[in-house]
């Protein structure tokens, strides 16, 4: 692994840092473009050799792009499975594109903003992360890169049908507008199905996930813009950006009835949650998650001044098993790995008091 | 303590999934490799090709041409079997030789198939005029219908002032007149 990238992988991504709009609510708002060359095949039918050209040509555009020319380039057949699985779980790569063969690279700019895959399922998907919920200025900021890399690329694009993408659900604007919503109070009040159920009658896509051991709690969900055709890419996002805001206080009004109704209840579930993550000595990337819920939870509502969003935020990302992979070799057993994870966390966990 | 996968029941489930059909959520642990296999990415939504090939199906009824499976794209080779199989299109010429499925498809994926979004900087002042064409002719065709001629005269002398000036002397947007 190169030093640039393994620095990259030492610092936290800014999304991660807890302090955009609404980040009690929202970890994070990604905006990505599906974009391909015109006149040559889309990844899945080129040959090595045509995706090799499309590397170099996607890439001489990014190092002339104003934004971007200062990025790190990392070639995938460099990656070993470790760093691919620690992309995934920082979101700058997709898990389709950790299992790639050759040919492809990914572009992380810097603080993780702004990031690119080469040679996915589309000649280029760039996107950008924010912290909280901003799907507008994300996009904005998407827009501004795009706009300048597409004078040294021409995009594969038709008037009536946009952008063209090898699958048809991505074609016309290409974009894809997502958030990230910890909905904890609405979960623990059962309210949060009935409320993603309607989102979904919105015309929005709703998921919850967030990889290994996640969601067990169920709080944790992905919303997203279903269709990418006939629609501009402002009012993708506005779509987004509003409804996302209503869940806000949806989110909020929920929290207000539980402290009113079950506080003594939540505050012994808040502090025991950080007692158990701070002395444990064995923990699954499951129990971090639940446990990082209800102290998110906990610091989100006040009941507690530490540790800061951001610190959880990076929880819930360094102890995902590439992470711990790359810090402490593929070899270790799962006793071993737990036992990592625990330190881990009573690391992270002990400079915030 | 590992979840068991709701699907195989036999790895740990690594992947949660929730669902939303007809207003209903269903959520899913589901191991890496059945998760793969229902198209379920884990950090984007992805949508898998199966559902495009289902989505085909449904249109079957609609479209009145049939494209016969092994009609390919000269560019790529694409056959139209191969599309119907993996939801996916091997270039953009593609998009032009299946072209009169794609239509009714688009409109069943996003219930549109006009791009209303940003054209690439050198495409705007070919794509406005493209949108500004578009728009003339449907204003004629309501003249007509309207029996509006003289109204009618002006549009067809305002859609040929802009094919002259892109020195385009046919159609060239390739819709019927």
């Amino acid at each position: 692994m190169t030093g640039a990238l393994s620095s990259i992988m030492r610092e936290p991504a800014a999304w991660l840092s807890g302090s955009g709009p609404h980040s009690e609510v929202f970890l994070s708002t990604r905006v990505r473009v599906a974009r391909n060359l015109d006149g040559v095949p889309f990844p899945g039918r080129a040959s090595v050799e045509a995706l090799e050209r499309v590397r170099e040509r996607v890439l001489d555009a990014i190092h002339k792009n104003n934004y971007l020319m200062n990025a790190t380039v990392v070639s995938m057949d460099d990656a070993d499975s470790a760093t691919r699985q620690a992309l995934v779980e920082r979101h700058v790569i997709s898990p389709a594109f950790a299992g790639c063969g050759e040919g492809r690279a990914c572009v992380i700019g810097e603080r993780e903003v702004v990031s690119a895959m080469v040679n996915e399922e589309d000649h280029l998907r760039l996107q950008c992360i924010r912290s909280g919920l901003q799907p507008v200025d994300a996009w904005r900021l998407l827009e501004r890169i795009d706009s300048e890399l597409d004078r040294n690329l021409q995009y594969a694009f038709s008037s009536d049908w946009g952008f063209l993408t090898a699958c048809p659900t991505n074609v016309g604007t290409g974009i894809r507008v997502s958030v990230l919503a910890h909905l904890a109070a609405l979960a623990r009040m059962r309210r949060a199905t009935s409320v993603l159920a309607g989102i979904s009658k919105l015309g929005l896509s709703v998921r919850g996930f967030y990889g290994e051991g996640s969601a067990a709690t169920g709080s944790f969900f992905q919303i997203s813009n279903q269709t990418t055709l006939g629609q501009s890419e402002d009012d993708i996002a506005y779509t987004v950006e509003r409804v996302a805001g209503q869940l806000v206080s949806l989110e909020d009004e929920a929290r207000d009835q539980l402290m009113k109704r079950e506080s003594a209840r939540l505050e012994d579930e808040v502090h025991r949650a950080y007692g158990t993550l701070r002395n444990a000595r064995l923990l699954t990337a499951e129990e971090v998650m639940e446990l990082s819920s209800s102290l998110r939870l906990g610091v989100a509502l006040g009941l507690l001044d530490d540790p800061a969003l951001g610190t959880i935020n990076r929880l819930l990302v360094i102890t995902q098993p590439g992470h711990l992979m790359m810090a402490h070799g593929r070899s270790s057993g799962n006793a071993a790995r737990d036992a990592a994870r625990a330190e881990l966390v009573r690391r992270e966990l002990s400079g915030t008091n | 303590m590992s979840q068991q996968c709701d699907r195989c029941g036999k790895e740990p489930a690594s992947v949660h999934y929730a669902e939303v059909v007809d207003g209903r959520l269903s959520v899913w642990a589901l191991c890496e490799s059945c998760a793969r296999e229902r198209g379920v990415a884990t950090t984007l939504p992805s949508f898998a090709g199966p559902l495009v090939g289902i989505l085909m199906g449904l249109l079957e009824d609609e479209t009145l041409e049939e494209t016969p499976p092994d009609a390919a794209c000269e560019e790529c080779g694409t056959t139209y079997a191969d599309f119907r199989r993996g939801g996916k299109l091997g270039c953009g010429a593609c998009y032009d030789r299946f072209g009169p499925e794609l239509g009714p498809l688009l409109r069943r994926i996003h219930g549109s198939a006009t791009h209303l979004g940003r054209a690439p900087s050198g495409f705007e002042g070919e794509f406005a005029r493209r949108e500004e064409l578009k728009r003339l002719k449907a204003d004629l065709r309501r003249a007509v219908f309207r029996e509006e001629y003289e109204r009618a005269a002006e549009l067809r002398d305002a859609i040929r002032s802009i094919r002259r000036e892109s020195g385009e002397g046919n159609d060239g947007d390739g819709s019927a007149q």
